[in-house]
């Protein structure tokens, strides 16, 4: 039994895990073996990493190839002041590291791409799409999906946020949109702004996910997308479908996100 | 009935939630024609050139996804979601 490996220190450690019958020692190993990867250290990355590498998953692989700007503080707040000008991944893996030491953390200060998003996504327990663009959207749900790996999405507008879990078998996030919008359609953070505590409310429902999938307790959020609209204090649920005709997670899947453009309206040709 | 609007539709629109007048037996395709005749800056945000919704705008009534030949009751609540990118 796994769950006999934790030592005294993990087990004071994770006590309020452990206590907890829908964790017990057994799912607080099953979160010491996982391995998570994390796309973007921005925003929504931030209180990802953060909660993550507190409830002790094992393996906490973070891609970025980004550095720290001044105007990234106001909400990313993994990063200091000092960072500013280094990779997001050093910031990354220095909070993780000087957090738990339990987690083996992986940066990697490059962009996610068609060519390297087998490599980097296909082995994990669970993705988390922390991007701030749709052509790195579209490739995290199109190479999770071909992968079998769960993923959870979250993005962020001003004052309102949108999440939702997809799991192997669909509805995933092209049921949804089945296309992206031409850019500089829909105004991006830098362009509309955004209020500075929306990420961390998004990102701890994407957080919340991962731990629940690794855990297996608890309904995930599939099958529904979830509306935050902070100014309000409105949670809304838009049910979605799994579309048959759908080229990623249909009755005819592509077999691999090399043939697909993801710029435009990264549509499947 | 009321037509509520997401995220950057919400801003082409100038409001977040629109009212607009249709006859008794109304489609969802007559009620959105009526928004865009009251929010003409919207038309170009969610019409692709050939006329129709461009597939990245849900169009959802009563919270569901809805067509545009769908009847439109006086009390529904019709919608249009567009996905966002920012993290």
């Amino acid at each position: 039994m796994a769950g006999l490996d934790l030592d005294p220190t993990q087990l004071d450690r994770y006590s309020r895990h452990i206590i907890m019958d829908d964790v017990g020692p057994e799912g607080q190993a099953a979160l010491l073996d996982a391995d998570v990867l994390v796309v973007g250290a921005g925003g929504l990355g931030s209180p990802v990493i953060e909660y993550l590498a507190a409830a002790g998953v094992g393996t906490l692989a973070v891609v970025d190839d980004d550095t720290v700007e001044r105007s990234n503080l106001q909400r990313q707040i993994l990063h200091r002041d000092a960072d500013v000008g280094t990779p997001k991944v050093d910031s990354a893996r220095r909070y993780v590291t000087d957090l738990n030491p339990d987690v083996n953390f992986e940066g990697h200060a490059v962009r996610l791409t068609r060519e390297n998003a087998r490599d980097l996504l296909s082995d994990r327990d669970f993705v988390v799409d922390c991007t701030d663009n749709f052509g790195t959207r579209y490739l995290v749900n199109d190479a999770c999906v071909l992968a079998g790996v769960p993923f959870s999405h979250g993005a962020i507008y001003k004052f309102e946020g949108q999440a939702l879990t997809v799991t192997p078998d669909g509805p995933c996030y092209r049921c949804v949109f089945p296309e992206a919008p031409e850019e500089g359609t829909v105004p991006d953070c830098a362009t509309a702004g955004v209020l500075g505590v929306l990420p961390g409310t998004m990102g701890c429902l994407q957080a919340t996910e991962a731990v629940k999938s690794i855990l297996g307790v608890g309904d995930l959020l599939t099958g529904r997308m979830l509306h935050y609209d902070a100014a309000s204090v409105g949670f809304e649920e838009v049910p979605i479908a799994r579309d048959p005709d759908c080229p990623v997670c249909g009755d005819d899947p592509i077999e691999s996100v090399e043939d697909v453009e993801y710029t435009g309206g990264c549509t499947v040709a | 009935m009321e037509w509520k609007l997401f995220a950057d539709l919400a801003e082409v629109a100038g409001d977040d939630r629109i009212t607009v007048s249709v006859p008794a037996d109304a489609t969802v395709g007559d009620a959105l024609e009526a928004l865009l005749d009251d929010r003409p800056a919207l038309r170009e945000r969610v019409l692709a050139d050939d006329g129709t919704l461009y597939d990245h705008v849900n169009l959802l009534r009563n919270g569901a996804d809805a067509s545009l030949a769908d009847d439109a009751a006086p009390d529904d609540e019709l919608a249009l979601f567009p996905p966002v990118s920012g993290g």
